[in-house]
């Protein structure tokens, strides 16, 4: 019997603002998920503090709640314990990019088979509009509490530098553009950063649906995402077009749990014996 | 020998990376396959080649297992060594020396001259092995299998090292009587007994608690527990991830536990500190966990490579919010094996972090003990099961229980979905506003709380001796067969008092204990800290005067004769 969306509906009342960037990223994964034929009991979503954490949460689904930017560390333990199951992680740009930005360096190395789908607003939105960690240094273009901004961080860049296993970028304003990466980078083995950017409907003025709308332009057919000089070029480049579809992707060994450890079935159906220890007193002797 | 002495105690010192632990390590080794008791405890300074560590022997006749700071041969591999360890030679103990030495109590030869005779100088630590062996009344060949195992691998280096034990053995042979020094052996202590370290008993506890998720990050002196368990990932199926810090290790921690891996992490203080908010976290959502603590002195970096028993109220407060919790403090090798593997059942069937307090002497210590005893060990899973699962027309991750204990389900186990949030949740593990929820949540955590304080975990702990009418005197942790034998000392001179070691530092036994303090005649804790961390949680938790502080806090640990002397003046008197 396939998947249907009524299997991911959740009683649990939406405490996002009407209008919020979110909102379409929630409807997203859900079709996404439901086009790929994962119930709900199969996948795992992963998330911290914020916003965009809240996400699993109007879905019925597995959900890891975690701490602010612990979300993608927790998601590839997951994942090596239950490797039978979907892992996907969403953060917001504070948690993935800020407090998380250790373990998105080292999610990176890890390569754990799981997709973090970062929802960009530019702004810390639930703790009431500070600067985060991708907002723009220019002047006047969003309120910021605790004034200027440093210089924003480019994570599209950053992550191909690293050679990330699957870079791509899309918007909260391309409904479908934005299902379709969801589906591609859940379907990609290895780590997956989606980056999505999303319009904050309270504290930025600026980046808007329409703002998005009018500047986001899909990757061109021609653009070879296994180039990763063509994929640095493209994260880099500045100016009104703004590039979204599959940056980069990377064909690199997937962390495999049962490489090191041997074992064959997750964590979770394993027995404690503990005659198992007198193999080893020999050892001891 | 010294008719009192039961035991020959060798003490290997020189420079880092000179062979000091191997030299010890294999002496204990030898002394088992010999039939004799050993114990080893090291001292090193935080760096890789150079300055002065040493570690100490004690190879017996029956166990003995506390610190000694006397020894009655010195096997002195620098210049620097030696004068430094000078005067922790006994009385009628001999000096081992790198180069011929003017010192009365020198042998008369030298190791280095051996050594270069063996084939080179860096085996002078095995002149000195086997010199030590020799002395012991360990048989040739046996210090001789051990060194060529050890060395199995070193090509030119592993027949240099057996020429060494050749050299030694014919260096005793001229110089003085063996029976001197000999230790008389027990066959049947060869053939069933262990010879292993701290951090080996506690990483062999996980296993056979059924660890199957180990995340951390190095630090003295819990690393190796991860290189343990790291090294032994196949053969018994754990999945060891080196996180990139510490708070990684405590959050991936608690992924792999919210997914059915029991689940641990090992640390010390700094590091420790910082996981606290994932120990919040795991209090939160209930997810069992395992945390071996190993302290070393602090505040701050402190002191890297040494001893301490600092940080118990830390692991009692840690965290904010309140949450249940439970802390375990193995009390020896042998005990590290026992709380740990109980530390893994008792996690899992409450949905507690268990603490397993370590120290770097404990960790760092080698004993003979016997086999562990694995058939008195649970080994039930606590998960939900499948097939009760799918009998569940729902299922609810926090759901109310008269226990405050909500069963836990791993995700992907049935067609239900578990849902854990660090937000205050309802029952199905969503995050609420409800004042209502909130509050009836927080009773469900008190609720276990309570459960676990009257609950069993571990046997009732046992005052040896009678305690009425005569001091009291508490330990916890690593100062247990220190205590235990200088007590015995005392009891030998006529010295009365009773011992009442704790194991489970938290829930505290507190009317047990306020009845064993209301017999006593006067209350003394000894511990390695300045401000003593038990002592002052016993006042707390017992409303009863601490009379005597017994407290080392300079990184070493306490020694047998220091506390002998210690309590005879300040408690017997």
């Amino acid at each position: 019997m396939s998947v249907r969306p009524e299997d991911y509906a959740s009683r649990v009342e939406i405490a996002w603002c009407p209008g919020c960037g979110n909102r379409p990223i929630l409807e997203a994964v859900k079709a996404a998920l439901v086009a790929l034929d994962l119930a709900p009991q199969r996948v795992v979503i992963c998330s911290g503090i914020g916003q965009a954490p809240k996400l699993p949460h109007y879905l019925r689904v597995n959900t890891f709640n975690g701490l602010h930017g612990r979300e993608l560390v927790s998601a590839c333990a997951v994942k090596m314990a239950a490797p039978d199951l979907c892992v996907l992680v969403h953060a917001g740009d504070g948690g993935a990019y800020g407090e998380g930005g250790n373990h998105l360096l080292h999610a990176i190395r890890r390569n754990v088979d799981l997709t973090l789908v970062v929802h960009d607003n530019k702004t810390y939105a639930l703790t009431k509009g500070q600067a985060s960690p991708t907002s723009d240094a220019v002047e006047g273009t969003r309120v910021t509490v605790l004034g200027a901004a440093a210089a924003p961080l480019n994570p599209l860049a950053l992550a191909i530098s690293q050679g990330c296993s699957f870079v791509a970028r899309t918007s909260s304003a391309l409904p479908e553009h934005l299902q379709e990466m969801i589906q591609a980078a859940v379907r990609h083995r290895g780590f997956s950063l989606l980056h999505v950017l999303q319009p904050c409907v309270v504290w930025d003025r600026v980046h808007t649906y329409a703002y998005y709308r009018e500047r986001c332009e899909p990757i061109g057919a021609r653009h070879d995402p296994r180039d990763a000089r063509a994929a640095f070029a493209l994260a880099l480049q500045d100016g009104e077009r703004i590039p979204v579809g599959i940056f980069y992707t990377a064909d690199r060994p997937v962390y495999d749990p049962s490489a090191t450890s041997g074992l064959d079935r997750p964590s979770r159906e394993l027995p404690v014996d503990p005659d198992r220890v007198r193999d080893r007193f020999s050892r001891f002797r | 020998m010294n008719p009192h002495q039961k035991n020959l105690r060798v003490r290997f010192a020189g420079a880092a990376g000179q062979g000091v632990q191997t030299a010890a390590d294999l002496l204990g080794r030898a002394a088992l396959r010999s039939g004799r008791f050993a114990y080893a405890y090291a001292d090193a300074e935080s760096r890789i080649r150079g300055g002065v560590n040493f570690s100490q022997v004690r190879v017996s006749s029956e166990p003995l297992m506390g610190v000694t700071q006397r020894c009655d041969l010195l096997v002195a591999l620098s210049a620097e060594a030696q004068a430094r360890c000078a005067d922790s030679l006994a009385e009628h103990g001999s000096l081992i020396a790198a180069r011929a030495a003017a010192h009365p109590r020198a042998a008369p030869f030298d190791l280095e001259q051996l050594a270069a005779r063996a084939g080179s100088r860096a085996v002078a630590s095995t002149v000195g092995l086997a010199v030590a062996c020799a002395l012991a009344g360990i048989e040739r060949p046996i210090c001789l299998g051990v060194v060529r195992e050890r060395f199995a691998s070193g090509g030119a280096l592993a027949e240099k090292n057996a020429q060494a034990v050749l050299a030694g053995y014919e260096a005793v042979l001229g110089w003085i009587r063996q029976e001197r020094y000999a230790v008389p052996a027990r066959p049947e202590v060869a053939s069933r007994h262990l010879w292993i370290a701290g951090h080996e008993a506690i990483s062999l506890g996980a296993v056979a608690g059924g660890v199957r998720f180990v995340a951390g990050y190095p630090m003295s002196p819990a690393t190796g527990i991860l290189s343990d368990l790291s090294s032994w990932a196949r053969d018994f199926g754990i999945l060891v991830e080196q996180a990139e810090d510490e708070p990684a290790a405590i959050n991936m921690l608690a992924g792999a536990s919210y997914a059915g891996a029991r689940a641990m992490t090992a640390t010390s203080g700094g590091g420790f500190c910082l996981m606290c908010e994932g120990v919040s976290l795991l209090g939160m959502i209930e997810c069992p966990a395992v945390v071996v603590l190993a302290q070393r002195p602090g505040p701050s970096t402190g002191q890297p490579t040494r001893t301490a028993q600092g940080d118990l109220r830390l692991a009692l407060h840690a965290g904010h919010g309140f949450f249940p919790r439970v802390i375990l403090a193995p009390r020896d090798v042998a005990d590290g094996f026992e709380l740990t593997a109980r530390a893994f059942d008792i996690a899992e069937r409450y949905g507690v972090t268990v603490f397993v307090l370590s120290d770097q002497l404990l960790q760092d210590s080698r004993a003979v003990v016997p086999p562990f005893d694995t058939a008195g060990l649970p080994r039930a899973r606590h998960l939900l099961q499948p097939d009760q699962l799918k009998a569940m027309p729902r299922y609810q991750r926090y759901a109310q229980t008269a226990s405050g204990v909500s069963p836990q389900a791993a995700p992907g186990s049935s067609r239900h979905v578990v849902v854990v949030d660090s937000d205050e949740h309802d029952e199905d593990g969503h995050l609420t506003e409800s004042a209502e929820i909130a509050a009836r949540m927080a009773q469900k955590r008190l609720r276990k709380a309570e459960l676990i304080r009257n609950a069993k975990l571990l046997a009732a702990p046992e005052p040896e001796g009678d305690l009425d009418g005569r001091p009291l005197v508490l330990s916890w942790g690593s100062t247990y067969q220190t205590l235990a034998e200088a007590r015995a000392v005392l009891m030998d001179r006529g010295g009365d008092f009773a011992h009442l070691h704790l194991r489970q530092l938290w829930p505290l036994p507190a009317d047990r204990l306020k009845s064993a303090f209301e017999r006593a005649s006067s209350l003394a804790v000894v511990e390695c800290n300045p401000n003593g961390e038990l002592a002052g949680l016993l006042e707390q938790t017992t409303l009863t005067r601490i009379d005597h502080l017994l407290t080392r806090a300079d990184g070493r640990p306490m020694h047998v004769d220091e506390l002998t002397e210690r309590i005879e003046s300040e408690v017997l008197r």
